[in-house]
């Protein structure tokens, strides 16, 4: 359980994490989707007590993290791949932040097994890839068997075998009741990994929820219709609920009602239709949805002049 | 007929038993940090860099024996120079390398971002920096013993025809090498407090070496009254105290300065960085 209240990150005049609130839920996967700079992993941070909040408060179980007695055992935590010293090996690595909690050789052997680090253990971290590196950072989140574990980007750099063995992990770690709070900007990954989402855009919590939640929540269905009598169908169907675009010539999209009610109406009306489907969402589609007006309104308060959908 | 069918609960693995049974503690965080210094190739450079230093200054110092004594203009001046002090001669060079090797220590972990995984494992933050304090004075403390050893060795040969030979019995000799000790020890655990306090390997080290070498070698040449005074009180000048180096050595400069407050001036460099360091580790975003 991750509780954060009035969570607020500035540094000098910049604001990295602007007054969110939001519960992270045991026994689930939670995915912290945003674009590279929204404030993941500052959040991150500041939960890990690495970095001190200008404003608000995090939890984790209860208590902030430093005061935990067992913080290894409590939270585990890949913030970056490469928080380590690049001159030690991996085993050594390990043997250091074992040490700290008395965490027993034994551990240190587990996790290197489970990461799949084993071949390359003994061999100084500086000439990893980015993948072994994020392979030794969840094995170093793993060390004290923790409650909750904390993931930035954990599939960053891993090659396909890579991806699905993180899925399963969350997978597992999830089932087992543990708290799993993982980050990454790719809506697709996420929607394959987690089971609930917390969108965060310009430091700002911009959707939270299932992910199916999300998506809908975003767009909502849309009913595709194509018909020689557009401009008339039009007039039939809207009304205060009802929004129709018309995207090309010939071409409806309605939202608010469904394709069934759609064409009931255009029967009613003895209105051909060539074309009617229902469009979900996809996944990209809303997450660009709902991150392109985060871009928007920090364009607009920042630099008027930056073009729509400007990073920064 | 009923049937029973075995269904395999799957057990929450660590609420049915946490695979570990771990609790950080004092001792735990020092192993650790021990761990990480001797895990790194650089720290044995550096190690066996400051006995070869230590070693060859006190060789060289113990070779040109003869010359000194043969010249009618050092000759006199020899009979000031203890065989202790040319077998702890080296110090100054190792100082050197000793102070990068505890500005490294704590500076290392920031360059590469370790200290994220640090802080994660200990983030009461300050036991990390004591434990690498400990660490780091217990190293110094080892090379610099063997090195005196080392030097006390290969240079017996050489400063017996002088009758220099350290006596091990005299209480002057061990003030020497106690001394030397004492002083690279603080130099170590000021470089590590210069480096959490700067977090910059460059910064840190340039600092340090500025501080312990650069200034007192050169404002020995201001003759300003204030100036001279403050030279005092800088640490290697102020080793001198205790040390009691020679006429022409560097640490002569503190000659000003009681043994006692020679010691006490060393060690407010040692302590008032780490102090100033434990306040901004504890309080500043890693």
């Amino acid at each position: 359980m991750i509780e954060a209240h009035g969570l607020t990150k500035r540094y000098g005049d910049k604001t990295a994490v602007d007054d969110i609130t939001f519960t992270i839920a045991p026994g689930s996967g939670t995915g912290f989707l945003g674009p590279n700079g929204a404030g993941k992993s500052t959040t991150m941070r500041m939960i890990m007590g690495l970095d001190r909040p200008t404003s608000g408060t995090v939890t984790v179980n209860g208590k902030p993290y430093a005061q935990h007695r067992a913080p290894l055992s409590e939270v585990g935590a890949l913030l970056d791949a490469k928080a380590v010293h690049t001159g030690r090996s991996a085993r050594s690595h390990l043997r250091t932040m074992a040490a700290t909690h008395n965490v027993p050789a034994s551990r240190v052997d587990e996790v290197i097994e489970m990461t799949g680090l084993a071949t390359v253990a003994g061999k100084r971290v500086g000439g990893f890839s980015l993948g072994m590196g994020q392979r030794l950072g969840i094995a170093s989140a793993m060390l004290g068997d923790p409650r909750t574990l904390i993931l930035d980007e954990p599939v960053n750099g891993l090659d396909p075998e890579g991806v699905q063995w993180v899925r399963r992990l969350v997978r597992s770690l999830a089932d087992e009741g543990r708290t799993v709070f993982l980050s990454s900007h790719l809506m697709s990954e996420m929607a394959q990994t987690a089971d609930q989402l917390l969108v965060i855009g310009r430091g700002r919590i911009i959707a939270a929820g299932r992910v199916q939640e999300v998506i809908d929540s975003v767009s909502g269905a849309a009913v595709r219709v194509r018909t020689p009598r557009a401009a008339e169908l039009a007039e039939l169907v809207r009304g205060d609920d009802v929004v129709v675009t018309s995207p090309e010539p010939g071409t409806l999209e309605v939202r608010g009602i469904d394709a069934a009610r759609v064409g009931d109406i255009a029967c009613g009306s003895g209105i051909a239709l060539h074309e009617l489907s229902p469009r979900s969402a996809s996944l990209e589609e809303a997450y660009m949805s709902l991150t392109q007006d985060a871009v928007e309104y920090r364009s607009t308060t920042t630099s008027p002049a930056a073009p729509k959908g400007a990073n920064r | 007929m009923t049937t029973t069918v075995a269904v395999a609960t799957a057990v929450p693995a660590h609420e049915a038993r946490p695979a570990v049974l771990a609790r950080p503690t004092f001792l735990g965080i020092l192993r650790g940090e021990w761990i990480k210094l001797l895990s790194l190739r650089s720290t044995w450079w550096t190690l066996a860099a400051t006995v070869l230093l230590m070693t060859g200054v006190s060789l060289a110092v113990a070779a040109s024996l003869d010359t000194v004594a043969a010249d009618p203009a050092t000759g006199p001046g020899l009979a000031a120079l203890t065989g202790a002090e040319v077998v702890s001669g080296g110090f100054q060079l190792g100082m050197l390398t000793i102070a990068v090797l505890g500005a490294l220590l704590m500076t290392g972990e920031f360059s590469t971002g370790m200290i994220r995984s640090t802080l994660a494992a200990v983030p009461t933050r300050t036991p990390v920096l004591a434990a690498k304090a400990i660490a780091v004075a217990a190293v110094t403390a080892a090379v610099v013993a063997l090195g005196t050893a080392v030097s006390y060795t290969v240079t017996m040969p050489l400063l017996a025809p002088h009758g220099m030979v350290p006596a091990l019995d005299e209480l002057r000799t061990w003030q020497v090498f106690g001394g030397t000790l004492y002083f690279l020890v603080a130099a170590a655990l000021f470089s590590l407090g210069v480096g959490t306090l700067l977090r910059s390997s460059a910064g840190a080290i340039t600092v340090a070496l500025t501080v312990l070498l650069l200034l007192p070698s050169f404002l020995v040449f201001v003759t300003l009254d204030w100036v001279e005074t403050a030279v005092e009180y800088l640490p290697l000048p102020a080793s001198g105290a205790f040390l009691g180096g020679g006429e022409d050595s560097l640490s002569a400069v503190g000659d000003g300065l009681t043994p006692a407050t020679g010691l006490l001036v060393v060690a407010a460099y040692a302590v008032v960085p780490l102090v100033a360091g434990a306040a901004a580790l504890r309080r500043r975003d890693a």
